[in-house]
């Protein structure tokens, strides 16, 4: 895999924006912590500050300016303005009624009041500079205070807090490349497989299928999407190849049959009698090829799918009792018994023209291949979220090993070749029922057949 | 009665136009569709006849075009477009009747003469049927002969109402199945004959002659009884 391919890929694409958007936040979030943390240190620099400005002021104020420039002295003394303990302070007092001084800044900075910031040599090395926060006040008329403290140790935290910053940063950009890089090449080679199946596809091995991870995330989702969408393309293929090859077979022969009696109406016909014979068998034979054609074209048609746009819900009770008003004399005039136990008010979605003639060829089979005598039940029951509809005989039946082939185009049962019919009938049916999805059942209904079907109720 | 047909099988369009004449009618031909509907506008058509597949206006939008215009000649297509789908599109662009290639001219020639005389039937909203002595209340569904109340069965009834709403008239069976039943697919048992036979016994019973005539390899012709 091309590294530039994984770079430009999607996934790592989306997972660099998000490394951008946490890094964005994080220097958010380092802006909020150094200013809090910078401001808590100044805010307590400047408490101890003004602490000291009070202790000396209070000397002045108890026992006057010796005991302030005694207590200046103390304080430097301690650690705290030594410079022992970093960062170090300073003190200016000043008394200009006497001139005299105390304290360890050269430069009083004009006497500024006031909280300010300034730069002096450092304590111990003067070839550097420290920055100084401080406040001048006057204690007392004439007598001005300067107490502050080297800044240095906010600096110092600042320091510490941007290279926390800096090394948190570098590994989850480390951790978001890395991992930016490893999902982008998982995604890719399952991409990678998709596109492979495709290829293979339109290089012409159509039974290749995208392997699955068994993982059941959203690509599984997609490859099973995907893989249903192939079997079913590759099932109308195979229908079209079927009816093509059905075409070229089943028509030739009734095809044979026209000529020959063509050619002998030629060569031995006399009168006009005989032609007009000829013409009328002609004439019947046409109109069976005919018949087959509308059955070929009607399968194909339904097994396209393209009526599903005309499905609505509909009334199956009132179809099957439509139906059983239409074949009851039917039946009748074969003195077979057409019988119904039909529940009513039962709804399912379905396309009213095909589920009738489904139904009508189930019917018309059971009353063409039963004996006289025979009795012949249509049923719809509902069964919890099913509409079971069923044809039921005790005709002659269907042989349990050729129960699954008679769905097929031109499939006669062995021995029924004689009889009249296309063997085309069983297979419309099993294509309309495909179509609404209903499931189909031949059964032995001891003696006869029984075909179950089964609907989604609305 | 005048016949447009318009048909650019000039094979089928010959053998059509010879038929017709020799069944009495006059029937003007055309072969594509622009002149088809310039024809349909002009003329005085009793039915058109159309081809669905049509060069430069094709069936349906020529329909279409037609009945924008405010003529409502029946029409009746021939085509070999036999999908359901196909049929439904064809009624509602405005057609009337659809005749699947190919087809017994009996079977056109039949559903011509029943389209032929619609515009005269105004009264399809009637409530009362009456042919001779037979009368039928399309609102009680009930059939009465000279007198004499007879017990139709659902299907029965609208048997004997269409039959009533075109007497003297070839009606074949595939017009029987796709008007009293909706079916249209040719059933594989003989669903017409029963019904027929049924309905002739219980209509007939008590009564001189037939009031349904069988023409062999056609179709039925109701009689209005005296």
């Amino acid at each position: 895999m091309r590294p530039t391919r994984v770079l430009k890929s999607e996934s790592f694409r989306s997972a660099a924006l998000f490394a951008t958007l946490f890094l964005i936040l994080s220097w958010v979030l380092l802006g909020v912590v150094y200013w809090i943390v910078d401001d808590t240190q100044k805010s307590a620099l400047v408490g101890s500050i003004d602490a000291d400005i009070n202790t000396i002021r209070n000397g002045y104020r108890e026992k006057g300016l010796a005991e302030a420039i005694e207590v200046v002295h103390q304080r430097l003394g301690s650690g705290e303005y030594s410079g022992a303990d970093l960062p170090g302070g300073y003190i200016l007092l000043r008394d200009t009624a006497s001139g005299s001084l105390a304290g360890n800044l050269q430069r009083p900075e004009n006497f500024r009041l006031g909280l300010f910031k300034f730069s002096v040599p450092r304590l111990h090395q003067h070839d550097s500079t420290v920055n100084v926060l401080g406040r001048g006040v006057y204690i007392a008329d004439g007598v001005y205070l300067f107490v502050g403290r080297d800044t240095g140790q906010i600096a110092v935290t600042r320091m510490r807090i941007l290279k926390a910053f800096a090394w948190i940063e570098a590994v989850a950009m480390i951790f978001a490349g890395l991992g930016g890089i490893f999902f982008s090449v998982q995604f890719m080679r399952r991409i990678d497989a998709i596109a492979r199946t495709c290829q293979a596809i339109i290089a012409g091995r159509f039974s290749d299928r995208i392997p699955l991870r068994g993982s059941g995330d959203e690509l599984d989702g997609l490859a099973i999407a995907i893989n249903n969408m192939l079997d079913r393309i590759s099932t109308l293929l195979d229908n079209l190849r079927q009816v093509s090859s059905d075409v070229a077979h089943d028509l030739r022969t009734p095809l044979t049959h026209l000529r020959n009696r063509l050619e002998e109406a030629r060569q031995k016909s006399v009168t006009a009698e005989d032609y007009a014979a000829v013409v009328a068998r002609a004439i019947e034979d046409t109109d069976h090829l005919l018949v087959i054609f509308a059955a070929l074209l009607r399968i194909s048609q339904v097994e396209s799918g393209s009526r599903l746009s005309a499905f609505s819900a509909l009334s199956l009770s009132e179809l099957l009792e439509r139906i059983y008003e239409m074949y009851l004399p039917v039946a009748e005039d074969q003195h077979q018994v057409l019988l119904q136990d039909i529940q009513p008010g039962v709804r399912i979605r379905g396309d009213g023209e095909l589920l009738t003639q489904m139904f009508s060829n189930l019917i018309e089979n059971a009353i063409r291949h039963g004996p006289s005598g025979a009795r012949i039940l249509i049923r719809l029951a509902v069964a919890g979220n099913s509409a079971d509809a069923s044809v039921e005989d005790n005709g002659p039946g269907i042989p349990a090993d050729e129960r699954d082939k008679v769905f097929r185009r031109f499939y006669r049962l062995t021995g029924s070749r004689s009889t009249p019919g296309n063997g085309l009938g069983l297979a419309l049916v099993s294509a309309i029922a495909n179509l609404h999805h209903a499931k189909i059942e031949l059964r032995d209904n001891r003696p006869g057949l029984q075909v179950l079907t089964g609907f989604d109720v609305v | 009665m005048h016949i447009l047909l318009v048909e650019d099988d000039v094979e089928l369009a010959g053998s059509l136009l010879g038929q017709f004449r020799e069944q009495g009618y006059q029937v003007e031909h055309c072969a594509d569709g622009d002149s088809g509907l310039a024809s349909a506008c002009r003329g005085e058509y009793q039915v058109i006849v159309l081809d669905r597949m049509l060069p430069r206006l094709d069936g349906l939008r020529l329909v279409r075009e037609l009945r924008s215009r405010g003529v409502a000649t029946p029409v009746i297509y021939l085509t070999t477009m036999s999908g359901i789908d196909d049929r439904v599109q064809g009624l509602e662009a405005g057609g009337d009747d659809y005749l699947v290639k190919p087809f017994a001219f009996a079977e056109l020639l039949a559903r011509v003469r029943v389209l032929s005389r619609r515009p005269a039937n105004a009264n399809e909203a009637a409530i009362r049927l009456t042919l001779g002595s037979i009368e039928l209340d399309l609102l009680k569904r009930t059939v009465v002969r000279a007198g004499k109340h007879i017990d139709l069965l659902p299907q029965e009834f609208r048997l004997l109402e269409y039959f009533a709403r075109n007497p003297d008239r070839m009606l074949t069976k595939r017009m029987l199945l796709e008007n009293v039943w909706g079916i249209h697919f040719d059933p594989q048992t003989s669903v017409v004959e029963s019904h027929i036979s049924r309905l002739r016994a219980k209509i007939n019973q008590g009564f001189e002659g037939d009031v349904i005539q069988t023409v062999r390899g056609t179709g039925y012709k109701f009689l209005a009884p005296h």
